[in-house]
């Protein structure tokens, strides 16, 4: 299963080609064709409405969505290929969720090695390094052996973070990773994926924090009922928007 | 997707097959003893017959400390040693004792049972041993009825399939009363002192050892001319048994055996000394703690067997597959869908009809009780999966982690947590459930009860005692199974 035998007919240096992307929950169609092709090093913002399709979007880039219709290539695994091995290209995607989905009967530090350990990509006392070096990075190397349970919202989502670095991943999404937190801990959790933008990690985020997307992304995609309706460099989308759609929504949240 | 789907199906079958050979496994293993003995009548010495009789039914069969004692045990275990052959007595209850006969569970039964023409178009009878007769009896402090002008509107009771309710339903619509049928005399005799009813009609013998054993009622009529008793074998079965059963009977006439067995039970019974309650705890917990063995041994092996069921069905339930979710469906509605006792009585009678093949009791008990127990494990297991968070499933798959990894490492250890007081909860009922293999003939605690005040008439005590076995038993294992969870379900 290499990487070029799925027929990628993506762009050179193309970490993620999405081609006519459709998907339907029963007769209700949440994406209507969508066309997208991410570079390496690139981040994308994805803004846009509730019920836009921006989540959808996201989780069929790891086919935690099965698609209906077209093709989604990533790090040149086509998942429409019923012989890709879904969980050897999910190693490459590290994705981060809302509500932060730690495991709450493993440590914090369990929660971090459990996937390179079963996956035999480390020895226990590696992955164990890798870890705690893991949860420095994101400020929490005090609260290794903390349960879930006791950390508040951003330290939980700084775990997950860890957690889904911990696989080495060459691809992040994140789900709207702010969402479910108090004001006071977004700050924290936005400097680790701004740290992350600068190391030169590809990132799909799915945000609210528009400030964010206008501070942290090469561009910014606008999603509404499905399908997109615009994008551009930050500069372009918020200080130009072309589409009414568009600008009805930023007049909106802005 | 579709391959790893064909995978998780074919696992699934084997394990299937693999569960289903091990019911063969143990079916075969209770089908090891045939009742064929298509021999010459001689071949009788050195064979062993099991023989089924009633739980008790005093003087011909009721146990004293423990052992089967009455004038057919005497009897069939005389004749056996004057004809060299040996028996094996399965104190079954009347009706399942028929049903075991016919069923080739046993290849005789000796319980006080009439021959009748009714029951000779299913059984070949031995000659008469005992000549028996109807007699009505009523409370020892009833003065108003003394005949059965006395009953016009009242209710009397019979034992079910005996001669006693033929004889009352022949003359009730004469005298304008109502009968009522039970299982057993001793539960006739409480009815009747209870005052439910007002009468019992019970064969002669039996009912004068019960008086004379202070069951606290008195005859008031005299014996009506009744049937006879006899042996019997399944129609065509076992002739040579039938035939030897015969000529020691004729023996045992002949020196005088056979008299004295009567005058043993019959001529003389001793009044029983009433002890205290205490008297009652110490002589009768030997048989009771026997019984609680036997409770404790088939709830442990169903509870183990259903927990597999319900594992390996919950996680049908669950799969992405339709037919074993279609599989687990219709095995849980069959067995939630249908009564335990129902199903007992399908495994250790119907079955063998079925399948030629008998089944020993405890493999029967253990069948029933663990598929049924299965079939609730199953949606406890379900319900303990899906109430673990979805976002935990899609959180391990997103690390790369496969279905089985992310099942045994992150959503299971969190369903466990959730399902344990529900198994704890299913362990207690599948305890308390044993009590019902009690009408399978299965020597549990609740039988072991039954025999105990069906001799000695004290069933209010007896009850107490069995009620307060299980409940400490209950109760000691319930604070242990909460303690387990306490410090494994942190």
């Amino acid at each position: 299963m290499s990487k070029n035998s799925a027929g990628s007919t993506s762009l050179v240096g193309s970490k993620v080609s999405v081609r006519g992307l459709r998907k339907s929950f029963g007769s209700n169609e949440v994406l209507k064709g969508l066309d997208v092709e991410i570079s390496e090093g690139e981040v994308v913002c994805v803004i846009g409405p509730s019920g836009s399709g921006k989540s959808t979007f996201l989780r069929c880039l790891n086919k935690l969505d099965e698609l209906s219709a077209g093709t989604v290539i990533v790090d040149g695994f086509n998942l429409g290929d019923k012989t890709v091995d879904l969980n050897e290209v999910r190693q490459h995607i590290g994705m981060v969720f809302q509500h932060f989905n730690l495991f709450p009967h493993m440590t914090v530090l369990q929660n971090i090695m459990l996937a390179p350990v079963e996956l035999k990509k480390e020895s226990k006392a590696d992955a164990r390094a890798t870890a705690l070096k893991l949860l420095d990075r994101v400020g929490l190397a005090d609260k290794a052996d903390a349960r879930p349970g006791q950390l508040s919202g951003g330290q939980k989502q700084r775990v997950a973070i860890a957690r889904s670095l911990a696989v080495n991943p060459d691809i992040m999404l994140f789900d709207e990773a702010t969402s479910a937190l108090d004001p006071e801990m977004v700050g924290e959790v936005l400097q680790v994926i701004r740290d992350l933008a600068a190391e030169g990690m590809t990132m799909v985020v799915v945000t609210h924090e528009m400030g964010f997307a206008r501070e942290v992304a090469d561009r910014v995609i606008f999603m509404a009922d499905g399908v997109i309706v615009e994008e551009g460099t930050p500069a372009e989308l918020f200080g130009n928007p072309q589409q009414e759609r568009t600008q009805d929504f930023l007049s909106k949240v802005l | 997707m579709n391959m790893s789907r064909a995978r998780k199906l074919s696992v699934a079958v084997t394990a299937l097959l693999a569960l289903a050979s091990g019911f063969a496994g143990v079916s075969a293993v209770a089908a090891s003893q045939p009742s064929s003995h298509v021999q010459p009548r001689t071949a009788v010495a050195g064979e062993t017959y099991v023989i089924g009789t009633d739980t008790t039914f005093a003087p011909f069969e009721y146990r004293e400390d423990g052992e089967l004692t009455g004038i057919d045990m005497d009897l069939i275990r005389d004749i056996a040693a004057n004809q060299g052959f040996t028996v094996e007595i399965k104190s079954l209850g009347f009706d399942a004792a028929l049903q075991a006969l016919q069923s080739n569970q046993v290849d005789g039964v000796i319980a006080g049972m009439s021959i009748t023409d009714e029951r000779k178009l299913v059984f070949d009878f031995s000659d008469p041993y005992f000549d028996s007769g109807v007699q009505m009896a009523v409370a020892e402090d009833n003065t108003e009825i003394t005949g059965y002008a006395d009953l016009a509107g009242e209710t009397v009771v019979a034992k079910r399939g005996s001669e006693g309710e033929t004889f009352a339903n022949s003359i009730k619509d004469e005298y304008g009363f109502t009968v009522k049928a039970l299982a057993d005399s001793a539960t006739m005799y409480d009815d009747v002192k209870a005052g439910n009813s007002v009468a019992v009609f019970d064969d002669y013998p039996v009912l004068a050892y019960g008086i004379n054993q202070n069951n606290g009622l008195k005859s008031v009529t005299e014996k009506e001319q009744g049937s006879s008793y006899g042996f019997a074998v399944n129609k065509g079965q076992n002739p040579e048994l039938l035939a030897a059963f015969n000529t020691g009977l004729a023996e045992l006439k002949s020196n005088g055996d056979y008299q004295s067995i009567l005058d043993t039970y019959l001529e003389q019974p001793a009044p029983v000394a009433a002890s205290g309650f205490f008297g009652l705890l110490s002589d009768s917990l030997p048989a009771l703690m026997k019984g609680l063995g036997l409770t404790l041994l088939a709830t442990g092996l169903s509870i183990v067997v259903a927990l597999v069921l319900g594992v390996l069905f919950g996680f049908f339930k669950v799969s992405e597959s339709r037919v074993l979710r279609g599989l687990a469906s219709i095995y849980v509605s069959i067995f939630r869908g249908t009564p335990l006792l129902v199903q007992a009585f399908f495994f250790y009678f119907g079955l063998p009809q079925l399948t030629g093949q008998s089944i020993d009791v405890l493999t029967a008990g253990v069948l029933t009780l663990s598929l049924n127990a299965g079939a609730y494990m199953t949606e406890i297991v379900r319900g303990g999966i899906q109430s673990v968070d979805p976002g935990q499933t899609e959180a391990g798959r997103s690390l790369g982690l496969g279905y089985v990894t992310t099942m045994r490492r992150v959503v299971l250890p969190q369903a466990v947590k959730i399902m344990t007081p529900s198994f704890i909860n299913q362990f207690v009922m599948t305890l308390k459930d044993t009590s019902l293999l009690a009408v399978i003939g299965f020597a549990e605690l609740t039988y072991q009860g039954q025999q105990i005040y069906a001799a000695n008439f004290r069933t209010g005590e007896t009850l107490l005692i069995v009620a307060a076995l299980y409940f400490i038993v209950i109760n000691l294992l319930t604070m242990l199974s909460n303690k387990l969870d306490k410090r494994f379900n942190k």
